[in-house]
């Protein structure tokens, strides 16, 4: 049997994409937070260090820190190493412009702490919302 | 979004591709943020400068875009990935020198001024308040915002790039009275003075307001030059700080109701708070490297860093960043000698940071730069130890 949540925000950049969710509580740098050659979280002390965005939906709450991040976001991306959309509290721009820029299924608006790492999660940017599949 | 009928034409392809390609990015980020307009740009400052974070992908596309076109707007250029002057006396592995170095002249030739510093405002790119810019590099972006009054959004690579081929970025955020109002009011119940001090009130700050502003209040000596830049720095390494205030200091805030909105959140610092920050760069090991200049240092930092080595012998590796500029007059001023016979290095267009990482056996680096602290962990896999500047002297003098 299966939960879901639907949970509705607001288009960043459109697309969609479904996986499983990588989620933290905490703002991400994808320059200093991530390594672009795979995928890993390398900021020390991050709440999820060591934890691959390689395929996953990336759930955290907004973007931090470097402006190089947009281009590592991208180039993450390009290498087939980088999340396959993004859901946050409130999208920050150096986020947003790599996601521009990298096709990125991209929402905010969105309650994270309803969704946890490995729920399976359907991104539908377009329309803005985001359904979590759980496992009972 | 309401546009000029240039903005039209540039939409339209009607001067060129990479014009048009632009303007539909600039676009699309105007319409998630609700933009009603375009506001036009007197220079940029971009990032992604370095191959470190352009990587392929960054580097084909300023490629690509050198090849399409040129910025229309004076444009300077953050910190590189390698030291273009030494390069191979310090050891950057020539295949990322060879990416690096068709990076720089992608940019050079869209006809960027080859600054290769995170201080733009210590190199001759001072916007005054009121002016939009459109600038990048977090320390620099909350430097041009805070200190010099000017208005700009925090803009990643793609976006500076646009902006310096179209002239022109979506009227949001910072470009708007409205948002560079305080919402948060931070109580600074301590005397704090040094660079480390400003690092270490900036880390804490930036962690609790995320993408806020905040004012602080109870500072009440003009902080240098040096200390707005560490402490700007330190505010957008642990979080995404653009713009803060000083009451009666920084340009926007002559008092506190000037610059306050109308609702706001309060929070202290003091001895407990700025204990906490030193807590998570205080390693057990012994410190075996010692790193100044983030963001690149100053001619002061230079005489100042120059007085502490004059005539003395490091123990210890020592780097010193900076840019090109200030190094040609640190060297006019004798500062270079003394800093280089005393065995460190200097280190021009580069960082730690923003450059290659290299295998010089660093294992616990000291450092009075909050955003050097923060970043250089992961990013080298080393420890880092944030003292005062006195401390990491004598550290490397033992």
């Amino acid at each position: 049997m299966q939960d879901v949540v639907v949970l509705k925000g607001r288009k960043i950049v459109k697309g969609r994409a479904e996986g499983r969710a990588l989620m933290t509580r905490e703002a991400i740098s994808f320059m200093g937070s991530t390594d672009p050659k795979t995928g890993t979280i390398i900021e020390r002390g991050h709440e999820i260090e060591g934890e691959c965005m390689q395929g996953k939906i990336l759930c955290f709450p907004t973007s931090k820190g470097s402006t190089g991040g947009s281009y590592m976001l991208y180039d993450a991306v390009k290498r087939g190493v980088g999340p396959i959309g993004i859901v946050n509290i409130q999208a920050e721009s150096i986020a947003v412009i790599g996601a521009i820029v990298s096709d990125l299924p991209m929402v905010d608006g969105i309650d994270i702490s309803q969704i946890r790492t490995g729920d399976y999660v359907e991104l539908n940017a377009d329309a803005g919302v985001v359904k979590v599949y759980r496992d009972r | 979004m309401q546009l000029t009928d240039e903005e039209h034409a540039m939409l339209a392809g009607e001067q060129g591709t990479l014009i048009q390609k632009s303007m539909e990015i600039l676009v699309t980020l105007g319409e998630i943020y609700g933009a009603t307009r375009m506001v036009e740009v007197t220079n940029v400052h971009s990032p992604g400068v370095s191959y470190r974070v352009a990587g392929d992908a960054g580097l084909d596309y300023v490629k690509e875009a050198s090849g399409a076109g040129h910025f229309r707007v004076r444009t300077t250029l953050n910190t590189g990935g390698i030291d273009g002057f030494n390069w191979k006396e310090i050891g950057f592995p020539p295949d990322f020198v060879a990416r690096q170095l068709e990076l720089n002249t992608a940019y050079e030739d869209l006809g960027a001024s080859p600054t290769y510093t995170c201080t733009p405002y210590l190199s001759g790119s001072i916007p005054q308040v009121g002016e939009h810019v459109a600038w990048g590099e977090s320390s620099a972006i909350i430097f041009a915002n805070s200190v010099l009054g000017a208005r700009t959004n925090r803009e990643g690579g793609p976006t500076a790039l646009a902006a310096a081929v179209t002239g022109r970025v979506p009227a949001y955020g910072l470009h708007l009275d409205e948002n560079r109002k305080a919402n948060w009011l931070v109580r600074v119940n301590m005397k704090i003075s040094s660079d480390r001090d400003f690092a270490v009130l900036g880390y804490f700050v930036g962690q609790t307001v995320g993408g806020g502003v905040p004012l602080f209040s109870g500072i009440h000596e003009r902080p240098t030059l040096e200390n707005y830049k560490a402490l700007g720095a330190a505010l957008a390494s642990s979080g995404a700080v653009a713009l803060y205030h000083v009451e009666g200091l920084t340009p926007e805030a002559p008092t506190k109701d000037a610059v306050l909105a109308q609702t706001y959140q309060t929070i202290d610092f003091g001895p407990i708070e700025y204990e906490a920050v030193v807590a998570k760069f205080s390693p057990a090991a012994p410190v075996n490297a010692v790193i100044f200049g983030c963001p690149h240092c100053s001619i002061e930092e230079m005489h100042r860093i120059a007085e502490a080595l004059d005539g003395r012998r490091l123990h210890m590796d020592m780097w010193v960043c900076v840019s090109h500029p200030v190094y040609a007059l640190a060297e006019r001023s004798g500062y270079v000698r003394s800093i280089e016979d005393a065995g460190a290095t200097i280190l021009r267009d580069t960082c730690p940071i923003l450059g290659a990482t290299l295998d010089k056996g660093f294992k616990v680096v000291a450092t009075n730069s909050g955003k050097l602290a923060h970043y250089m962990r992961g990013l080298w896999n080393v420890e880092t130890s944030l003292l005062q500047f006195e401390d990491c002297i004598a550290v490397a003098l033992q």
